[in-house]
């Protein structure tokens, strides 16, 4: 089968990880996946294609926003590859009604946005997808879509020495009020115990123009001084094809994930990526749901109650944690692979 | 003709003066125009239609990629109407390889997030015919289209006379100016000819009188073109204040004419990029209509080509003030080449010529 992907590509954030993947993986099960553009030097691991027509399938990957699908992107794809042979993966949950935890996070602030995505959806593609085990609205089929590869992963010998106990690489997007009301107190309490501490991202220190304009200046909440007190070093993004590497200079690297995802239990690059690092992953998820994904040994990755002690816990233990790490990694390689998502992305765009 | 128009409608910005204008002439001299659109509350004169199968062309008017509409109209656009008869107009050279004048560029993917050949692609998928307001496009696959066109009946005032004229507009028949110099358009990549024009002026600025720049970001740098790191959208908030240039915020298009009026002088000013492609705007020929002084910044060649042999001497040199003070000393001489010029775009450059032109396009 030949899938052609269409996305707003960013080489620092987004979906772009798994696409490298579903490319290399889908080489070895024998179908042609590439994305819709041209060669792109800074996207070096992608296979890029113009041809829009020689492709079976059109799968868009749509993330928070959806203007990118501009005139100057569709009507070509529109006009030869029918509506039946589209399908939008809908990695952000917005093929949802209005879903808003703690009326903080949210997918629509407005019922008549919500309108507008539902109806721009229905003309785009037939099929739609969400990266979750549980989808909600009617219609809407499962399709993990995000994976692993076991064949990414970064051993302790090839692995960059170690420049921080503590990571957390993402940005700062909806996730302000999980860290500050539960990770930096925590940090806080024990922060003589830790050593050196960074956040690599965006907007972890600035709050980015036009965010009041856009009506989302509540998505980037920090406080600098904060942050500074506790030692907590801020840096730039980096590209996709550094995050493992980046990831692997922490000797813990934190996964956080933005409260609408977390209740609509959607899945990311992330979720996989950070096992592809040398470190020791905790998950700031319920053991329930960090057990669905990971498997049993999961649960001892979630990071949820007793934050600090888990913190000192894991600094203190690293050949517990491998161990536990190296289990997932099992769980991971049986369940997740990206080999099985191509089988089941084909499958999926078949039925 | 019946000509459906496609683009974002706004009081105060891109072309909806000359977008007015297709809808109000083109209708009086007997085609069928309307605006892709429901009824707009602001602009209730102007026919507006949805129903893209009732007319002969589509007309996309393009700057951004917003011009185009979003899901489902472009797709019941795309459906309904073939490409041979969608048309776009490529307001800013859009549909050129990408290209770069001083800090001016007609591609930036970190403003809209499409690269340059998206551009070339996308235009090519939507339309068979990409029209661009300029007498020579670069692309073979583009054709020249002025789109812009100048309405003799908007003239706000006539004359008889360069003599008469010139008395009025020095306020010995008629009311004193209120400004020496106003321009109306939005700051983008124009502040380097205008930081330019006003410190040449500001020697004589007691002579000239008070100035007036209107439009969007004459009075600060917005924090998203600093973030990503846009020039052409610089100004200098404590040199304008120094200055004492009046800085009114947005114009409805419907006011330009007469706040112009209100000036003894107006520039004429094109972005850099414009320059090199040629490109004219709706304020090329507008400018025209006010009873003011064009002074006219644009390169030679365009001058003439654009308006005449008479608008030579309302070419602005390199020294501004001196013609400026040429202009205070001898205005009849520049009134009668206004007068000519005026002449010169309504027999070259009316609205029924865009029409009778882009009739001619669409048949072929």
């Amino acid at each position: 089968m030949r899938i052609l992907f269409v996305m707003d590509q960013r080489v620092d954030r987004g979906s772009i990880q798994s696409v490298s993947n579903y490319v290399r993986a889908g080489d070895k099960a024998g179908h042609e996946i590439a994305l819709y553009g041209r060669t792109d030097p800074r996207f070096p691991t992608i296979r890029f294609s113009m041809a829009v027509g020689s492709f079976d399938y059109a799968v868009f990957l749509v993330e928070s926003w959806r203007h990118w699908m501009s005139a100057l992107r569709m009507p070509r794809i529109l006009a030869e590859i029918p509506r039946q042979r589209r399908a939008i993966v809908d990695s952000d949950g917005m093929y949802n009604q209005i879903v808003s935890p703690d009326n903080y996070d949210r997918n629509y602030l407005y019922e008549q946005t919500r309108a507008e995505w539902f109806a721009h959806y229905q003309i785009v593609a037939d099929k739609i997808f969400q990266p979750t085990f549980v989808p909600r609205e009617p219609g809407v089929r499962k399709a993990l879509f995000y994976g692993y590869d076991p064949s990414q992963l970064i051993s302790a010998q090839a692995s960059p020495a170690k420049a921080y106990d503590i990571l957390c690489v993402g940005h700062n997007w909806w996730r302000w009020r999980q860290i500050s009301g539960e990770l930096l107190p925590a940090i806080e309490r024990v922060r003589p115990q830790i050593g050196d501490i960074a956040f690599i991202g965006s907007w972890w220190d600035t709050i980015p123009a036009g965010a009041a304009e856009l009506e989302v200046e509540s998505a980037f909440g920090t406080d600098p001084e904060w942050l500074q007190r506790l030692r907590i070093q801020i840096k730039p993004s980096v590209s996709y094809t550094r995050v493992v590497n980046v990831m692997s200079t922490g000797r813990v690297n934190i996964m956080t994930q933005r409260p609408l995802f977390r209740e609509l239990k959607l899945l990311t690059s992330k979720f996989f990526e950070i096992f592809s690092a040398d470190t020791t992953p905790l998950v700031m998820l319920d053991p329930d749901h960090a057990e669905m994904v990971y498997g049993p040994a999961g649960r001892e990755l979630a990071l949820c109650d007793g934050i600090a002690e888990k913190l000192v816990d894991v600094l203190s233990r690293p050949k517990k944690y491998r161990e536990i790490v190296d289990e997932v990694r099992k769980h991971l390689q049986r369940n997740h692979t990206y080999l099985n998502r191509v089988q089941e992305l084909v499958a999926a765009l078949q039925e | 003709m019946k000509l459906l128009i496609v683009s974002r409608f706004d009081r105060s910005a891109r072309a909806i003066n000359t977008i007015a204008k297709y809808v109000r002439i083109g209708n009086e001299l007997g085609h069928h125009v309307a605006l892709f659109s429901e009824p707009i509350d602001d602009m209730p004169d102007l026919a507006t239609s949805r129903d893209a199968t009732s007319f002969d062309y589509v007309m996309f008017v393009v700057y951004e990629t917003p011009d185009f509409p979003d899901l489902p109209y472009l797709a019941y656009l795309l459906d309904g109407v073939p490409r041979e008869r969608r048309i776009i107009i490529d307001c800013t050279g859009r549909y050129n390889e990408t290209i770069q004048v001083e800090h001016d560029f007609n591609h930036l993917e970190k403003m809209d997030n499409h690269m340059g050949w998206e551009w070339i692609d996308g235009f090519a998928a939507v339309a068979r015919t990409v029209l661009q307001p300029t007498l020579l496009p670069i692309r073979p696959e583009a054709r020249g289209f002025l789109f812009h066109g100048f309405d003799p009946a908007a003239v706000d005032r006539h004359y008889d006379s360069a003599e008469q004229a010139a008395r009025s507009w020095a306020g010995t028949t008629a009311d004193p100016k209120q400004y020496g110099m106003v321009y109306v358009g939005n700051n983008w990549q124009r502040w380097s000819q205008m930081r330019s024009l006003l410190k040449s002026i500001e020697a004589i600025k007691q002579r000239v009188g008070p100035t007036c720049l209107a439009g969007w970001a004459w009075d600060h740098r917005p924090d998203w073109a600093a973030e990503l790191g846009v020039s052409g959208i610089d100004t200098d908030p404590d040199m304008l204040r120094q200055m004492g240039v009046e800085l009114p915020g947005n114009m409805s298009f419907d006011q330009v004419i007469p706040f112009v009026s209100q000036a003894k002088f107006c520039p004429v000013i094109h972005r850099p990029l414009f320059n090199h492609l040629g490109i004219v705007t709706n304020r090329t020929f507008e400018t025209f209509c006010s009873d003011t002084i064009p002074l006219l910044m644009l390169p030679s060649q365009m001058i003439e080509s654009i308006y005449g042999p008479a608008a030579r001497v309302l070419a602005v040199g390199d020294d501004v003030a001196c013609h400026i003070q040429d202009i205070l000393r001898c205005p009849e001489i520049y009134w009668d080449a206004i007068l000519k010029t005026r002449a010169y775009l309504a027999d070259r450059h009316s609205f029924q010529r865009r029409f009778d032109e882009l009739s001619a396009i669409a048949a072929k």
